[in-house]
């Protein structure tokens, strides 16, 4: 029956092809647009460690010294040096990292090749099963190489190919502002759309070319790149201190910590943890405001700090009801498509066809142009993503920033079907509602 | 009242030329029941739709109470066949989104009558007919025979010089028929003038006059009933 | 004017009425909305820096050499840099400065009146020499700015030393509701240090925060090995067209270090690319909706006119002439297009109310929606025209032909 019925829409669509095609096209424009912007919220707001998301937590102190910090909504959301050292050393959370990003020269091991600036992150080893990255070769260094540290570093697939020719870099050293550091690991192709382990300053942004261990920061005098808040000003002497002393009683909030902790249990016993290390702080004098400790899963820091713009749901809602505006829009086109042909209705009526077997059979011509205007639909989304790229701008080995995947062409299905059932639906009830004898007489 | 001279309508389809009224002659007095017959193809649609207006015509001359109406624009065309003619068609033609009242109001918006005169001529009109119960009814909950009232009074509430019924009784059973006849009667007593195109022989013959069309030409039956010329007195108090 | 029947008629055909009452509120709604959020973001893209914007180039110098890893050398070096660009012809001004016009970075600072408690006061605070006014291009309206001194001593400045600022009126006024803050003193939050005002510049915006008017320049140089320097520098025409000629003039003074040029302007156009993305999308979405929904119109209206042939022959015979049938229909469409306009200002207010409160957007404001349910009440009726005049064109001999 249902061939039947595709046979029969066919012939209809034969029989008038400029209304099918106008309607084609109205779907296809409804579909086109509200598959864009649909699809650019959803490679934004989708979960961007899958599989991780619920065990990740983000962790946020208030620390700020004075009784008016410019964080309006909580605790300000980085931590301190200090913190940060003490909770890596507590061995509490099963897991745990702590990173921030800086920018370095790059020393190729070919002297004569000119140096280059690279994006630099300091981590320590947790991050990379933390965050499920993909190696290519080689591996994350060991938790005693973050102790030392030890001068070993992961680079990114676009920078093995720039410093080794794309060979396999493991075991060959280059330099990294004043010292050399030995690759460990080369990262497959990796461009996540949202970066889970800096939403804070650019969410959104490409991962780094270099990952070293974190203490590095001291001896090699790092700045950080990233955002920095602090309450307090260096204190006369203070210059003159080693750059690692500095940063230790800094009180600069520079550094984003996150902790794996597998069940409800471990969060409470971390979030204990956290309550009496604020209390021993203390008395020691730091901490002076209301203790306003936050662990953070993945999702809810993502909902929090904004990291979808606001525009993208805006548009992708926005989108949604132009999809249904043109789809309403399309009722007058199968009106007049329908009633044109209403004594052949007539004539099956008079044969023993039943009302909703005419119904059916509409609503499968209406459906079926929904379908085909739904294809053009993901071809015209596919230009619209383009044009959306140009400002996002594409990865660094050319994979576009939003990308049409499985679940978004299932989306584009529905809405299709959608669309072709808004449309369709009245003048498919009306053309089998018309009784057989008023359209058999016709002239 | 009516004098067609010579008129002849040609339709035109390509290089194809069919004349539909050939010639055609006709003088019908005021008050005059007249009915015409023929058969299918004869031209009977088409003197309807000429003598009604409804259709501009290509040679000879016509005359509508006293006015030359042979060469007239459509706004004209348009007003004469507010002001001078009433129709009846075979499938009533009544508009199926309105009750009885605002059918009937139909021709009158058209004439720019204020809103009390058109209620009084409404209600005047469906009384006549008989459906003064019916006033807020759609066609789709009236019989065949009722709906054509409908039509009648929509007619009669206008007030016009001459009534073009096109088989008025075709769609209806012989019992609404008679009604329908009875009320067209009644209308012509009064003064109307009424052309009726039939297919049925014993309307046929209520009438004062029968004519018979064919090819698209006239022929004169009989006359039925002797006809007198001035009945002043039957006419309807009108404006 | 038959609105009674038209009216009543128009109850027996809800089908067809609703679904142009919908489509004209649905429309209306999202064009208001979308119309009220474009004019919200173009505000924001319209707003000027105060700056010479135009003119202006940004210069970012990182050394990598080892050589230059020592303060004096690296100060020589901005100062060597600086003279280099001066030289320049097309050069106009420069400065050494940490402040980047559009840049996406920045510093805000908390100030308070000294001795006060209290919410502190927030502003942008960047390090500048003398010449930064003349290369931004803002003119100091109280006071005076910055002194070679001050620039020299800035280096060597303690850290409890009161350091001269030049603020914007925007912060003094706030600061110093009575109008005298050249002369007055305002200190850190945590009262660690004081800043005198020196002068006022009354033209300042750079995007950061809720500070974006506030600021505080002070003088000092911004270098370092780690940080790099920054220039701003003011050309006489084109800047783009000079940025290959300084940097081979940075370069061929010192190769031991990167050079980023950049333009102001270009700056801004990658500032504002997100925001100008979402206006021309939203542009282009309300385009598309106007056009499809003025379609819609048409095709509805004239597949109704179609329907109705009988009917306009039937009209036609009882008297109306063909300015009647074209304003039946036109009467017709007015009434439900109205009432669809009536609803849709409705409907746009519960969706404007349901975007500002789950998803984003601006407050809808009573212009907006009225110059939108003008336009598409003029829409709606345009559209419907051409279906009228098709209508009036239907011969009155209909009437009789037999069904």
């Amino acid at each position: 029956m249902l061939l039947y019925n595709l046979r029969l829409a066919w012939k209809s669509v034969r029989r008038h092809p400029v209304l099918s095609t106008l309607i084609v096209l109205g779907i296809a424009l409804g579909v086109g647009v509200s598959t864009t912007f649909i699809t650019a919220y959803h490679v934004l707001a989708s979960d961007p460690v899958p599989g991780k998301s619920g065990v990740l937590h983000y962790v946020r102190m208030n620390s700020w010294g004075l009784p008016d910090s410019p964080f309006r909504d909580g605790p300000p959301p980085q931590l301190a040096y200090r913190d940060v050292r003490e909770i890596l050393k507590s061995g509490v959370p099963a897991r745990s990292t702590a990173s921030f990003p800086s920018r370095m020269t790059v020393f190729p091991p070919n002297a004569k090749e000119q140096p280059f600036r690279e994006s630099v992150r300091l981590i320590t080893s947790d991050f990379f099963p933390m965050f499920n990255v993909p190696f290519r070769y080689g591996g994350p260094w060991d938790r005693s190489a973050d102790a030392k540290p030890e001068a070993v570093a992961v680079i990114s697939s676009a920078l093995n190919d720039r410093l080794f020719g794309g060979r396999n870099g493991v075991g060959r050293t280059f330099r990294l502002d004043d010292r050399d550091f030995r690759v460990v690991g080369v990262l497959d192709r990796w461009r996540p759309r949202v970066r889970a382990y800096d939403m804070v300053v650019d969410p959104l942004g490409e991962p780094e070319a270099v990952f070293v261990p974190l203490e590095w920061a001291g001896p090699m005098e790092v700045s950080p790149t990233g955002s920095q808040s602090t309450w307090r000003s260096p204190e006369p002497g203070e210059e003159d201190l080693p750059f690692i002393d500095r940063l230790v009683l800094g009180e600069v909030l520079f550094i984003q910590l996150w902790v794996e902790l597998p069940d409800q249990a471990r969060v409470a016993a971390f979030e204990s943890y956290l309550d009496s290390y604020v209390a021993e702080q203390k008395k020691l004098g730091r901490f002076p405001n209301k203790p306003d400790n936050r662990v953070t899963p993945v999702l809810d820091l993502m909902t929090e700090l904004r990291v979808v713009p606001p525009q993208t749901k805006a548009l992708a809602a926005i989108s949604l009801l132009f999809l249904v505006v043109a789809a309403l829009n399309l009722i007058g086109l199968f009106l007049g498509k329908f009633l044109a042909r209403a004594s052949i209705v007539g004539v099956r009526r008079a044969l023993g066809a039943s009302r909703w077997t005419i119904f059916v059979q509409h609503l499968v011509e209406c459906e079926l142009m929904g379908l085909v205007g739904g294809s053009l639909g993901v071809l015209l989304s596919l230009g619209g993503l383009a044009i959306l790229n140009r400002v996002y701008g594409d990865g660094p080995d050319g994979v576009a920033f939003f990308q049409l995947d499985v679940p978004m062409v299932f989306a584009a299905i529905a809405l299709s079907l959608a669309a072709g059932a808004i449309a369709g639906i009245y003048p498919a009830w009306r053309i089998c509602a018309i009784p057989p004898a008023r359209h058999l007489k016709n002239q | 009242m009516l004098k067609m001279d010579n008129v002849t309508k040609i339709y035109r389809m390509g290089m194809v030329e069919t004349r539909a009224l050939r010639d055609f002659s006709l003088e019908v007095e005021e008050g005059e029941f007249v009915t015409i017959t023929g058969p299918s193809g004869s031209g009977k649609t088409t003197f309807l739709n000429v003598s009604g207006l409804l259709d501009a015509f290509e040679q000879g001359h016509y005359w509508l109470d006293g006015m030359d109406v042979s060469r007239l624009s459509d706004r004209e065309m348009s007003r004469v066949r507010n002001e001078k003619i009433g129709f009846i068609f075979q499938s009533f033609n009544l508009i199926p989104d309105l009750d009885v009242f605002d059918n009937v109001d139909v021709p009158l918006r058209y004439r720019r009558l204020g809103a009390r005169e058109r209620k009084e001529r409404i209600e005047r009109a469906v009384a006549q007919v008989g459906l003064s119960s019916r006033l807020r009814h759609l066609p789709s909950q009236l019989s065949g025979g009722q709906q054509q009232r409908v039509a009648i009074a929509r007619v009669l509430a206008g007030d016009p010089k001459l009534i073009l019924a096109d088989e008025p009784t075709g769609n209806l059973d012989s019992g609404m028929a008679r009604e329908i006849m009875d009320i067209l009667e009644q209308v012509n007593e009064s003064g109307t003038t009424i052309i009726m195109v039939t297919h049925n022989p014993e309307h046929a013959a209520r009438a004062h006059r029968q004519l018979h069309i064919a090819d698209g030409r006239m022929v004169d039956l009989e006359r039925i009933a002797p006809f007198p010329l001035n009945r002043p007195e039957s006419r309807q108090a009108a404006s | 004017m038959e609105f009674g029947p038209i009216f009543r008629s128009l109850l027996r055909n809800r089908a067809r009425v609703v679904v142009i009452v919908a489509e004209v509120a649905l429309t209306l709604a999202i064009v208001a909305n979308c119309m009220s959020l474009i004019l919200d973001t173009r505000a924001q893209l319209a707003r000027e820096s105060g700056f010479d914007d135009d003119h202006m180039v940004l210069v970012r110098s990182n050394p990598f050499a080892e050589s230059l890893n020592e303060e004096e050398v690296l100060n020589q070096l901005v100062d060597s840099d600086l003279r280099t660009l001066r030289a320049l012809p097309g050069v106009r001004a420069v400065s050494n400065t940490s402040l980047e016009p559009w840049g996406q970075g920045g510093s805000i600072t908390s100030v308070r009146l000294p001795g006060t408690r209290g919410e502190p006061l927030r502003a942008q605070f960047y390090s500048a020499d003398p010449s930064i006014f003349d290369t931004l291009g803002i003119r100091v309206v109280q006071g005076r700015g910055f002194t070679r001194e001050e620039l020299e001593h800035g280096a060597d400045a303690g850290p409890t030393e009161t350091l001269p600022v030049v603020i914007s009126k925007t912060l003094a006024d706030v600061a110093f509701p009575d109008g005298k803050a050249v002369g007055r003193e305002l200190a850190f939050a945590d009262e660690s240090q004081r800043l005198l005002v020196v002068g006022l510049i009354d033209r300042f915006y750079k995007p950061l925060g809720a500070a974006a008017d506030r600021v505080m320049l002070t003088p000092g140089r911004t270098v370092g090995f780690d940080y790099g320097s920054s220039y701003l520098v003011r050309t006489e025409g084109d800047p783009g067209a000079m940025i290959p000629r300084m940097e081979k003039a940075l370069l061929g003074a010192e190769k031991g270090r990167f050079l980023r040029l950049r333009t102001v302007p270009e700056m801004r156009e990658e500032f504002h690319g997100r925001d100008r993305l979402l206006v021309a999308s939203l542009n282009g979405v309300m385009a598309l909706l106007v056009l499809v929904t003025s379609l819609g119109i048409v095709g509805l209206t004239s597949f109704s006119v179609a329907e109705r042939r009988r009917q306009i022959g039937t009209r036609r015979a009882l008297g109306a002439d063909k300015g009647d049938i074209v304003r039946h229909f036109l009467l017709e469409n007015w009434m439900v297009t109205s009432l669809g306009v009536v609803l849709g200002a409705a409907l746009a207010y519960a969706l404007n109310f349901g975007m500002v409160t789950w998803v984003s957007g601006a407050r809808l404001s009573v212009p907006v929606v009225a110059v939108g349910a003008l336009g598409l009440w003029l829409i709606g009726i345009a559209s419907a025209l051409g279906p009228a005049l098709r209508g009036a064109q239907v011969p009155p001999a209909i009437a009789t032909r037999n069904v």
